[in-house]
């Protein structure tokens, strides 16, 4: 009875403990993250339309090199395609600048 | 009444709203459901839509939705009417209108494909409604930039123990970002040393005050001792109104604030904006939390820092100026705003951190729980400025607070310096973003027509003078009700659609509706409760004299305050229309929710 109360807190506390790390995490470094995410997608989109711009409409013939490319960015197209394609408001571009109003 | 009292009836606000109300809503109104496939699992394209975990993201979305709109709310608010009103309409709001506004944004956003609101609107509403919010947003920005540039100029002329703290905070802030983006220094360590060396430059605030006191009378004397401008300022001479003068400091530190939001805006948001955001959060939020443990604490430890001084209630219409008036409504509502509610949380959940949601069960505490919290910072404001003794109300606001702060036996003038320097960084990042918004937003709008506005260097520039112009009213506390009335409009626009949205899913609208038909004609009356006071106050007494720029700058403040009650009566007008047609013949609803896999 004892053990199995002492696990129930130390689960407790474990998941507050969580709980509360996630939520510094969300006020600190979370939007470092995003925003290092975001660098390196906008350089991905830029060397997805060099190499692969056909797939979105972009006339470009499609060297060997992107033949062999292709296998490596397989998974990335449909988001890619997806993100491209997809119709933002104005300020949706500046969507990170807005924080803190 | 004393801090303990207030604090125990802020946790129980949001305890009872959360489990007695804002629940039931979520589960019998929207029916939020944890097998629904949301916009982030959906589409997820790993930048825009990214499931994320909820405590997370209530972390993100609360510094997101937290900024300096309940601090200054809060301390006008007492000013004028006393702290008991304020309180009032910080607990009523938040639990019947603002959790609602908040929570809805990421709703409504969520289940509809992740858009916006104004996509939404365009949809469900009209075309027009979303040029219409274009407009809207500029004049919001323009209002919102002039009024913290004005109240931050004048706290800085006069307290010059805030400088060093802050020139200290802009270069740590770039440093920060050379730090992490080019030298890929880690986190911990960037934050520890720059933050640590900020937190120092603000606690010798009043070491290096002598120096600075010195560097603005130095300015002053260029004019020898003559003031730029004089005009008539309401607000002078405990609100009865007087001849107030512009001196050099106060026009200097109104410029350099200007260059600091004009450097935000142009350069890349990893440079400044962002890590200059970052090291200024740590500064307000060890501020506020010692703040907010200090004040249930000092009845305790410290009593003679808990006890109220200032009136319960001041009047129902407080004389400012000579002919003004100020009744407790509309205006109160439209001066707190962020801690009852706010429009823009509404609008930057939905294009945020509704992409962001994992689970349909996340989006109350995320959203409703965030701007519960927010209520917490609102009331925090108020507690500070109702025990921070007399003076203006800015510096009332940072002496409570560094009352509270003092309970952990921090000495008082270090404690008042942290609480000055606090409210100063958290209104000077806040402008920083704005002018950067407002930038983006003028070249969206006009760049097509005048192409030179597409030059982020040309639409800084004109939106840091237009702000500037607007600052030389005189008048902070009217740009500060302008300001209050946009975005307290946007909030009952907000709730409108939601309104709409409702209806035509065929849900009950009333949670919204009614919020929503209160919020709308409080601040369209309060739209034209300022521009007659601006009128009556500023224009008139200032053509008298012969003054020019208050005269320009009231009349563009007038002009701003009848163009949104104009875009309000349009929306509206296409809103109720929209909500007739639905209830009579609500849309057919999509086919079953995707299930998740």
């Amino acid at each position: 009875m004892e053990r199995t109360l002492s696990r129930l807190i130390a689960r407790r506390w474990a998941s507050v403990r969580e709980a509360v790390a996630h939520f510094v995490y969300g006020l600190t470094g979370f939007e470092f993250a995003r925003h290092a995410v975001e660098m390196r997608h906008e350089l991905e989109v830029v060397f997805m339309v060099v190499t692969f711009g056909d797939l979105v409409g972009v006339p470009i013939l499609p060297p060997v090199y992107s033949l062999w490319l292709l296998p490596h960015v397989v998974p990335e197209v449909a988001t890619w395609k997806r993100h491209l394609a997809r119709r933002k408001d104005f300020w949706e571009k500046e969507e990170y600048d807005l924080h803190g109003l | 009444m004393n801090t303990l009292l207030a604090v125990i009836i802020g946790a129980l606000t949001v305890y009872l709203v959360y489990t007695l109300y804002a629940r039931r809503i979520d589960r019998y109104v929207i029916q939020s459901d944890p097998q629904r496939a949301t916009p982030a699992t959906l589409y997820m394209d790993g930048v825009d839509f990214m499931p994320t975990n909820k405590n997370i993201l209530f972390g993100y979305h609360f510094k997101s939705i937290a900024a300096a709109g309940p601090i200054v709310g809060a301390i006008v608010a007492a000013a004028l009417w006393g702290w008991l009103p304020a309180l009032i309409w910080l607990v009523l709001g938040v639990s019947f209108i603002g959790w609602a506004s908040d929570y809805s944004g990421i709703v409504i956003s969520v289940r509809n494909d992740g858009n916006s609101l104004s996509g939404v609107a365009h949809r469900l509403v009209s075309p027009r409604s979303r040029t219409i919010l274009f407009m809207f947003i500029f004049f919001y920005l323009l209002v919102g930039s002039s009024g913290f540039v004005s109240i931050m100029a004048s706290v800085m002329e006069s307290q010059p123990r805030t400088h060093f703290g802050i020139i200290v905070l802009t270069a740590m802030g770039l440093l920060l970002g050379q730090m992490l983006y080019r030298w890929r220094t880690g986190l911990v360590g960037a934050t520890a040393l720059t933050v640590g060396l900020t937190f120092a430059a603000i606690l010798s605030g009043p070491l290096t005050e002598g120096i600075f006191t010195g560097f603005n009378t130095a300015l002053n004397n260029l004019t020898g001792g003559a003031p730029l401008i004089t005009y008539f300022d309401p607000t002078a001479a405990g609100f009865k109104g007087a001849d107030a003068q512009m001196m050099p400091s106060l026009l200097f530190w109104a410029l350099a604030i200007g260059a600091f939001c004009y450097a935000g805006s142009v350069l890349p948001i990893w440079r400044m904006a962002q890590p200059v955001v970052y090291v200024a959060f740590w500064v307000s939020a060890t501020a506020i939390v010692l703040g907010l443990l200090g004040a249930a604490l000092a009845s305790f430890v410290k009593p003679e820092v808990a006890q109220f001084v200032i009136p319960a209630f001041k009047g129902w219409n407080p004389q400012v100026g000579p002919s003004g008036i100020m009744p407790l409504w509309p205006m109160l509502f439209v001066t707190i705003a962020c801690g009852a509610i706010s429009g823009w949380h509404a609008l930057f959940g939905s294009v945020g951190t509704a992409r962001q949601i994992e689970n349909e069960s996340d989006m109350l505490p995320v959203g409703g729980g965030a701007m519960l919290c927010e209520f917490l910072l609102g009331l925090l404001a108020l507690l500070s400025v109702a025990v921070g003794s007399k003076g203006a109300p800015v510096a009332a606001f940072a002496t409570g607070l560094g009352g509270f702060i003092s309970v952990f036996g921090v000495p008082i003038q270090y404690a008042t310096s942290l609480a000055f320097a606090a409210f100063i960084v958290i209104v000077l990042v806040v402008t920083q973003l704005l002018f950067r918004v407002m930038r983006v937003t003028l070249s969206e709008w006009l760049g097509e027509v005048v192409p030179p506005i597409k030059s982020q260097h040309v639409s800084s520039l004109i939106c840091v003078g237009l702000a500037i112009v607007v600052v030389l009213t005189g008048t902070w506390i009217y740009i500060w009700q302008l300001l209050g009335g946009a975005n307290q409009l946007m909030a009952a626009l907000a709730l409108l659609l939601v309104t709409v949205w409702l209806a035509s899913v065929g849900k009950n609208w009333l949670y919204a509706g009614l919020p929503a038909l209160f919020m709308y004609v409080t601040t369209v009356c309060s739209l034209f409760v300022t521009a007659y006071n601006l009128y009556v106050n500023v224009y008139q007494v200032n053509a008298a004299a012969g003054r020019v720029a208050p005269v320009v700058g009231s009349a563009l403040l007038m002009a701003i305050a009848m163009l949104l009650v104009v875009a309000a009566v349009f929306i509206g007008y296409d809103g109720v229309r929209a909500f007739m047609r639905y209830r009579k013949r609500p849309m057919v609803t999509p086919t079953a929710a995707p299930a998740r896999a």
